[in-house]
């Protein structure tokens, strides 16, 4: 019969696990002290008990109390595990991770590697994933994982929730703005959703409360901007792309999608044809690299 | 568009031997595996006819030609390069009938770092209230009621119990918590998680299952002597045995032995319908 872990109290037990039980954190006390050798992953059962029970050991190990001097390649290791699985989760919400949240969650003690933790987790995230780190817009401070492999429309019916805006609500807000010169009122988007049967007080069987994703969920997420127009009476609004936007697709891909509802060849539209071409372009040369350096003073 | 991500020379020479080790222990990534991870992250946890499908379908869009590796040799490969960053896609088998699935973990700390990010603080110890209740319990299940209790208890922001309600609704739909019938007992994936944070934080009320060792919230229990054993693991170990005795005191086993998932005799139910489909066309 295996051995079970030491019996101690549920009060003292509780009492150590309460710590690790914060809601919004990803690590508890602050790393430090030795690491244990490599955790085994656990593979069946039986012998899995103490495969988890060294593998959590020698993490909770590598958080104990704070000590100065070298950190172990097991401690840091760990570390970047942590930043990247904050960095995964907190992108699912498809919020922008700030470094300040970084910093507080799981950088702790070790603020003065930050910017290579920062280059080993973009690293893994690439590798691993299939996922690139970059900063929403430069000097912001705040992330956002892009993904490196192409949506294909057959995902949708493997995966396990809606996923990023190729189809949906959000596209057709996309489409409207770029097809409208890049900006446009919000009353006018609301006369175009109209004909779809989709309206802002009245809610929908797919999308639930449009005007609230619309005018709060996606400029959270930042695929949208929304600001109010000085001097119109009644109050209107106006919707431009957000920098996430930019980011994850482009003009070229969002006129082929308008182009496809209508029908159409992207051509058929010269002037944004044009536009998504230059843009084109742009991408091509490449883009500055994400700084984990902090601002200077 | 080059990655200018990769090189990072000035921290590779303060640290040489952290990056050699992980090439060393690293199995090889494709685009293939890259988009497996990627949707089966959508998921959290997986039934294995789901996994396969999902493993087809990623072949089919970055490497049509290739044969489809076996799907324990595909997950080892995948969970040895994961091991750096402390996850883990690891099989589970579900309790009640023994259905397996995947499900990936998080193996950094032994608490629940997934849902406490998705959680707020009295969610998180609605959970943990939930959960004693089902280590302590006979079932392995908590009444809605009884859970809902204890609300008064929580830690954080006062919750009323039709909130409380949702709450629960919520960690069923994530896959954290089965309901059936008014209760509440662990979904398979909250065990294959949590089993290591559930032996040490309650070392007195939690059960094991006499034929695996591993951790029990849903099993049968001999009433001579009170050992358990899971209900897939019942099934295996009296498999056509007329006369069922409980392994350690040989008293009478007083039990139906249930009925668990077999996947030869579903891929064989499978065969037989199109059997019978192409009979039916041939008619024509």
């Amino acid at each position: 019969m295996l051995q079970k872990p030491r019996s101690r109290g549920r009060s003292s037990a509780q009492a150590e696990k309460d710590k690790e039980w914060s809601p919004g954190r990803v690590t508890r006390v602050p790393s430090g002290g030795v690491a244990e050798e490599a955790p085994s992953t656990s593979r069946g059962p039986g012998g899995s008990q103490e495969a988890l029970s060294s593998a959590s050991q020698a993490a909770r190990r590598a958080q104990a109390a704070p000590s100065a001097g070298p950190r172990t390649q097991k401690q840091l290791e760990l570390k970047v595990a942590e930043l990247v699985q904050f960095l995964l989760i907190k992108d699912q919400k498809k919020i922008p991770i700030k470094r300040t949240d970084i910093m507080k969650h799981v950088v702790g003690d070790y603020k003065d590697i930050f910017p290579d933790l920062l280059k080993l987790a973009a690293q893994r995230l690439q590798y691993v994933f299939g996922y690139q780190l970059v900063e929403l817009e430069p000097k912001s401070n705040t992330y956002i994982l892009i993904n490196t492999l192409e949506p294909v429309e057959e995902d949708a019916e493997v995966r396990g929730d809606q996923g990023t805006p190729t189809t949906g609500l959000l596209m057709i807000v996309l489409g409207l703005i770029f097809m409208k010169g890049n900006t446009i009122k919000e009353t006018e988007v609301w006369d175009f959703l109209r004909r779809l049967g989709v309206y802002p007080t009245k809610k929908h069987l797919i999308f639930g409360d449009p005007k609230k994703l619309i005018t709060e969920d996606f400029v959270r997420q930042r695929y949208l901007e929304y600001r109010r127009i000085p001097h119109t009476d009644p109050v209107d609004y106006e919707f431009q792309w957000g920098p996430r936007t930019n980011l994850e697709t482009s003009k070229m891909k969002v006129l082929k999608f308008v182009a496809k509802v209508h029908n159409q060849d992207p051509k058929d539209w010269p002037a944004q044809y044009c536009e998504a071409l230059a843009d084109e372009e742009n991408r091509a040369r490449p883009a500055p690299e994400p700084s984990g350096q902090a601002p200077s003073s | 568009m080059p990655n200018s991500l990769i090189c990072c020379t000035p921290f590779l020479q303060k640290f040489p031997s952290y990056m050699q080790s992980s090439a060393r222990r690293m199995g090889i990534m494709t685009d293939v595996h890259r988009r497996f991870l990627q949707l089966l992250m959508t998921h959290g946890v997986l039934e294995e006819r789901d996994v396969k499908r999902l493993q087809k379908h990623c072949y089919e869009v970055h490497d049509r030609n290739a044969t489809v590796e076996k799907l324990e040799d595909f997950i080892n490969n995948i969970n040895s390069v994961l091991e750096s960053l402390y996850i883990e896609i690891k099989k589970g088998v579900t309790e009640d009938d023994g259905r397996p699935f995947y499900a990936l973990v998080n193996l950094a700390t032994t608490s629940v770092s997934k849902m406490a990010t998705d959680f707020a603080e009295n969610e998180l110890d609605l959970f943990r209230k939930a959960l004693e209740l089902i280590i302590d319990s006979e079932t392995g299940f908590a009444s809605s009621t009884n859970i809902l209790n204890l609300v008064d208890q929580l830690k954080g922001k006062k919750m009323r119990k039709k909130e409380a309600e949702q709450v629960l609704q919520k960690f069923v739909q994530n896959k954290w918590l089965i309901e059936k019938e008014g209760e509440f007992t662990l979904h398979g994936r909250a065990i294959l998680e949590m089993e290591q944070y559930i032996w040490e934080t309650y070392p007195d009320a939690t059960k094991m299952c006499n034929i695996c060792h591993r951790l029990l919230i849903q099993g049968q229990s001999c009433e001579t002597c009170g050992i358990r054993m899971h209900l897939p693991c019942v099934a295996k170990y009296f498999q056509s045995n007329p006369e069922p005795h409980c392994p350690h005191c040989n008293d009478y086993w007083p039990h139906e032995i249930p009925e668990v998932f077999d996947p030869e005799k579903e891929r064989e139910a499978g065969i037989s319908k199109l059997n019978k489909k192409s009979l039916r066309s041939r008619q024509h």
